[in-house]
């Protein structure tokens, strides 16, 4: 007996075909991804010769001999590290003289980025304007590899529902807050400075369109990125001098909890979430930048002179929305039953003057299902000041009106 | 398979998990009604008439064996799932509504099941339903610029 001679099927891709290699290309993003957030975050200290080496060759590449290196244990440090080594303010590239030569170190290292920037992540965005920004809502973002298996291109879905995790957890979970607070604490100290672990939502995001293969880099350009990726490897912020380089050592203690979109977000609940070796970095909560307070000693008053809201939920829910409600002395509208969850009451407080951003009442309700230790959590929601009761206020959490809400039979 | 499942069941058939500490062997009401699980709701479509519809072209696919993710919780990033026996229940997000609340409708031919780690399951009848999520806000009731979404 012959058997048919097997058909060849190469020319011949399914769309099943496609998803699946779809498939593999998110998930191997997502691995590189989590690599980089894992370097973005890293408490190691230094591995100074690299560093020295990577920021060597980056002088290098702009024509200049490598700089002296001054280690210092954090980037609050940087600005009190010599008069030589104060980094300068950053010069306009049109300010500049005509000639390379005469420019600062600073200002070559920052063009070489910026060629960098405009070579792939113009690229990238042009493609993303292409596929167009409306297809994805914010919360579909969450589930990357579903959006795949409903037919989604591989690189919509890494530029919208995997990088941004990248960004969110790096630059504006901790690069930003610690930018904010440098500033705040020394004026602009910094100049031109590069965030080395801190930059990973560049040089790592790079790297993942390049390794899936969704983007092909000129040679010169992925060199280029292998010496930013090396720097991002091995050390904190750096400020190129012409010839001294300040570098930062990376933080000693950094603490996260996972953040709905897949990415990591600085939170502690006891001592600073972000700490350096001389004891500069913040406090945080579920990724909130909190004041000191906040975190040891929650009080009404304080909770209500803070003009932040995010800062005084952070600080209510340290408290306990009971505590608080109590402590602050709220006026109770009314309470009800909770529908569907029996022994539960739903309790409407007016919530004083607009210290909430906006005259707002406060509806108190209680979980459906039992935390570990067999207690239910108690939350608060802030619901429109003329929601008359509890009932029309929970309701109105969900888009029904009363009536409905009554009859809801079950909550868990 | 019975009309009424334990979780342990269902953590079975499903392959997800829920935290240890939820009643694992008591049986999981199925309902027709409205139900709430955290910051979700189960509303029947019909109740909803005057809010939410459905595209006359909607795409409805069918739950696949490992669920849909109908929403990521907050911290710890813990999802609702809808679970379905095969080709007993499909699910579709091409639609509108008037609150911006709803995140898809399914249509379930027999019980399905809505899975969440730390809410447990709620049972759901054969029927069609708006899966809405929760809301926040202040101001007056008919500004609708200052809301947000509950993450439980």
């Amino acid at each position: 007996m012959t058997h048919p001679t097997p058909r060849t099927r190469g020319a011949l891709r399914t769309a099943a075909d496609a998803r699946r290699d779809a498939l593999e290309t998110v998930r191997l993003a997502t691995r590189i991804r989590d690599e980089w957030i894992d370097e973005g975050l890293s408490a190691l200290p230094a591995d100074r010769p690299a560093a020295e080496a990577a920021i060597s060759e980056l002088y290098a590449r702009v024509r200049r001999p490598a700089p002296r290196f001054v280690w210092v244990p954090s980037p609050a440090a940087a600005p009190t590290a010599g008069a030589t080594t104060r980094p300068m303010p950053p010069p306009r590239f049109d300010a500049l003289p005509d000639r390379h030569d005469g420019w600062p170190a600073a200002s070559l290292i920052a063009a070489l980025h910026a060629r960098l920037d405009l070579r792939v992540g113009d690229v990238i965005a042009r493609r993303r304007r292409v596929h167009g920004y409306f297809h994805f809502e914010r919360w579909r973002t969450d589930a990357p590899e579903q959006a795949v298996r409903e037919g989604a291109d591989a690189a919509f879905v890494v530029s919208e529902a995997l990088l941004p995790a990248l960004t969110r957890t790096v630059r504006d979970s901790l690069l930003m807050p610690l930018r904010a607070l440098l500033n705040a604490e020394a004026g602009d100290p910094s100049g031109y400075a590069c965030y080395g672990q801190h930059g990973v939502h560049k040089a790592g995001a790079y790297d993942v369109w390049r390794r899936t293969g969704l983007l092909r880099l000129r040679p010169e350009d992925s060199e280029q990125l292998d010496v930013w990726a090396a720097v991002a490897r091995s050390c904190g912020w750096w400020w190129p001098g012409d010839e001294e380089c300040v570098v930062s050592e990376r933080p000693v203690d950094v603490r996260t909890d996972s953040a709905p979109d897949g990415g990591r977000r600085p939170h502690s609940v006891d001592g600073q979430a972000v700490r350096y070796a001389d004891g500069w970095g913040f406090h945080a909560v579920n990724g909130t930048r909190v004041p000191e307070w906040v975190i040891t000693d929650p009080t009404p008053e304080r909770i209500a002179a803070e003009p932040n809201v995010e800062i005084r939920r952070c600080a209510i829910e340290r408290l306990g929305w009971d505590a608080y409600t109590e402590l602050a002395g709220l006026r109770l509208v009314g309470s009800a039953p909770d529908p569907g969850n029996p022994g539960s009451e739903l309790c409407l407080f007016d919530l004083p003057g607009n210290t909430w951003g906006g005259p707002a009442r406060l509806l108190l309700t209680v979980n459906g299902s039992v935390e570990r230790d067999g207690t239910r959590r108690r939350y608060g929601l802030t619901v429109p000041f003329d929601l008359p009761d509890p009932l029309a206020a929970a309701a109105w959490t969900y888009g029904l009106d009363s009536d409905q809400y009554a009859r809801l039979q079950r909550r868990t | 398979m019975p009309m009424t499942l334990t979780l342990s069941d269902l953590t079975r058939q499903t392959g997800l998990d829920v935290l240890d500490h939820l009643e694992m062997d008591a049986a999981i009401p199925v309902l027709d009604g409205l139900q709430a699980q955290g910051d979700l709701i189960v509303v029947p479509l019909a109740d909803l008439a005057d809010a939410v519809t459905v595209e006359d072209r909607a795409r409805w696919r069918p739950v696949p064996p490992d669920g849909v993710e109908v929403l990521r919780g907050g911290a710890g990033g813990n999802p609702h799932t809808l679970v379905a026996e095969p080709l007993s229940c499909r699910w579709t997000e091409d639609l509108h509504d008037r609150d911006g609340l709803a995140l898809g409708v399914l249509r379930a031919d027999r019980p399905v099941h809505l899975m969440h780690p730390e809410h447990g399951a709620s049972g759901i009848a054969p029927g069609t339903y708006a899966i809405r999520r929760q809301r926040e806000g202040r101001g007056p009731m008919i500004n609708r610029s200052t809301h947000t979404y509950v993450y439980d």
